[in-house]
């Protein structure tokens, strides 16, 4: 089946080939020269007839021999109708794709690390799944474990020291996000003019969902904070150098935005209905009006692109 | 907090690790053809050079980057001369503005303004800041945080990428990545070393809080992604690291004896800061004849 494929094939490519050869080498009308260059090669003359028609003979030949070769895929083409043909001359302008990323999934384990806020660190492990249905757009979710590794900073400590006043500080739990990846931009550098590497730039948007707490400041003898889960959305951008057409090394900037809850840097006084200490009721615990927050954290890992290999679709 | 960090540190090394064994098998890339026509040939032909023995002109506007309280624009111009197309010596310099962050401005909404200790000294929260914070309206700003003022900086680049990409496959520009890397002169306002006893409004004294321009020395290094829409015309964006120590907050946080709070402002107060800023150009490379590689 394939043999037979490659053979019609190869004869209308021959066909095609030889269509414009033919019209270039044929002279105009009425020109003296070829005729005369032809009349003084006996070859020639035995295998054509001259003129116009000498040089129809000539490519039936061609496609004659052919079908000698290969009379199961011989292919008759009509040469007037071939030659009056449209021809679609669009260039691609980026042919094959080195690291073609359409149909193809998107592993993206990665590292995120606080860039924004200077008395907390959420630094984490994050892993991004993604799905190209295009070479420009993908769909996704990737998700951020932060549990068990914020830290405060020194400059928390001494800015809280020295003004004696208390930053409202959380720490993070996980963030999960769906997404959209647009990929605009595709390249290639060459390193000395010598190593070349493909790279690319995209964007993100995304929404999900992040689980943070209040790390208790104020009053930290009366208030436990519990994580709760807060709506979140944001984008960001992201660059990949590909090391091969399957795995590359990515750096991205992503700004997680959401509402925080706060904790009161009030401390209630008094007694609730149930002679509880109001310093004791939670409810009492937290500022009274959330806090907009950016979280935005650099995210430095690798991208494996599954499956590994491909098929292009146009000729390069 | 030894465990976190071990724990990053391990994560950071593991994604280095893939990166390094992931990397090696396939190290070239894009297939090199080692046999037919093109066997041995230059990775690149015919290679637009937009560097080489050109001036590199450029205007820009740089931004410092998580600033604690103060942040800075710079405008000034970076000029190069580029030897080769991969190799170039010049200058960078910039001057500007400073505004308060929101931290700073909380600050001083918050504990300046609100305790309001010009009326009110004798409180505990007064007593206690009393070295570390001015007292008045846009004190904080105007007379204890530190600032970057000027920068002057000889600087060799190089450049090892170079390159284009497309948008969407439609539209094209040639593009290189440039690292610089040289000395850098900084002249920064911080607040003014006072000894103890001397630094805490008294009556004396009622107002010990001021800013003293400083020159300090230092190194600066970075990265440089540049663009070239024609053969003479090129924008782009640079990202600058300027490690200085200087006391950006005008508080007393250490003595000469660690970490502990001496109630004087001196060198001891100061820490060191990388001073991440970003800049945004466009830049004329001179003359606007550009030579083409073999």
């Amino acid at each position: 089946m394939r043999k037979n494929q490659a053979g019609v094939g190869l004869s209308i490519a021959l066909a095609l080939l030889l269509a414009p050869v033919d019209s270039f080498a044929q002279g105009k009308k009425g020109s003296a020269a070829p005729a005369a260059e032809a009349a003084e090669e006996p070859a020639a003359e035995a295998t054509t007839e001259g003129g116009e028609g000498s040089a129809e003979g000539g490519e039936a030949g061609s496609l004659d021999d052919l079908c000698k070769i290969d009379p199961e895929n011989c292919v008759k083409v009509d040469m007037d109708a071939a030659s009056k043909r449209d021809i679609d001359s669009d260039m691609y302008a980026v042919q094959q794709i080195w690291a073609l990323r359409t149909n193809r999934f998107e592993v993206n384990p990665y590292v995120g690390v606080t860039m924004n806020d200077q008395f907390v660190a959420h630094p984490g492990p994050g892993v991004a799944l993604n799905y190209y249905l295009f070479h420009w757009l993908a769909a996704g979710v990737n998700a951020n474990v932060y549990a068990g590794l914020n830290s405060q900073s020194d400059f928390n400590f001494e800015t809280s020291r020295a003004a004696r006043i208390g930053q409202p500080i959380t720490e993070y739990q996980w963030n999960v996000n769906a997404n959209a990846t647009f990929v605009p931009a595709y390249g290639k550098f060459a390193a000395f003019s010598n190593f070349i590497f493909h790279y690319d730039f995209y964007f993100v948007l995304g929404a999900g969902a992040i689980s943070t707490r209040p790390i208790a400041v104020v009053d930290p003898d009366n208030r436990t904070f519990a994580y709760s889960v807060k709506p979140t959305f944001g984008g960001g951008m992201g660059m990949r150098i590909f090391f091969t057409r399957y795995l590359a090394a990515m750096l991205e900037v992503r700004d997680y935005v959401f509402w925080e809850d706060l904790e009161n840097p009030a401390i209630s006084s008094g007694f609730n209905a149930a002679g509880v200490p109001l310093a004791q009721d939670p409810s009492t615990w937290l500022a009274p009006e959330s806090s907009f927050t950016n979280n935005v954290q650099a995210q430095l890992g690798l991208s494996v692109f599954l499956p590994f290999s491909w098929s292009y679709k146009q000729a390069k | 907090m030894k465990t976190k960090h071990s724990i990053l540190a391990g994560l950071a090394g593991l994604v280095a690790g893939l990166v390094i064994t992931g990397a090696s098998p396939e190290a070239n890339a894009q297939e090199i053809q080692i046999s037919g026509p093109l066997a041995g040939a230059k990775a690149v032909r015919r290679i637009r050079l937009h560097r080489d023995g050109r001036f590199d002109v450029a205007p820009m506007a740089t931004f410092t980057l998580l600033d604690e309280f103060r942040r800075n624009v710079l405008f000034g111009a970076r000029l190069n001369y580029h030897f080769t197309d991969w190799f170039g010596a010049g200058l960078w310099a910039g001057g500007g503005i400073s505004y308060n962050t929101g931290l700073a401005d909380e600050l001083q909404l918050k504990a300046v303004d609100g305790r309001n200790c010009a009326e009110n000294p004798n409180t505990l929260a007064c007593k206690r800041t009393a070295v570390s914070l001015c007292r008045g309206p846009n004190c904080l700003g105007e007379k204890q945080l530190g600032s970057i003022v000027w920068m002057i900086a000889p600087q060799a680049t190089f450049v090892p990428f170079r390159g284009k990409f497309s948008v969407f496959g439609k539209a094209f520009m040639d593009a290189d990545i440039s690292l610089f890397v040289g000395p850098a002169i900084m002249g920064i306002n911080e607040r003014t070393e006072c000894a103890k006893g001397t630094c805490a409004p008294s009556p004396t004294n009622p107002d010990p809080f001021s800013t003293t321009g400083r020159v300090t020395a230092s190194a600066t290094f970075g990265l440089g992604f540049n663009f070239y829409p024609t053969n003479y015309i090129s924008f782009g964006a640079e990202f600058r690291g300027t490690p200085t120590a200087w006391n950006t907050s005008g508080f007393d946080v250490a003595g000469e004896s660690g970490p502990t709070a001496d109630d004087a402002i001196d060198s001891n107060d100061r820490s060191v800061h990388i001073n991440p800023m970003i800049s945004v150009f466009a830049s004329m490379q001179l003359p606007t004849d550009i030579k083409v590689s073999d």
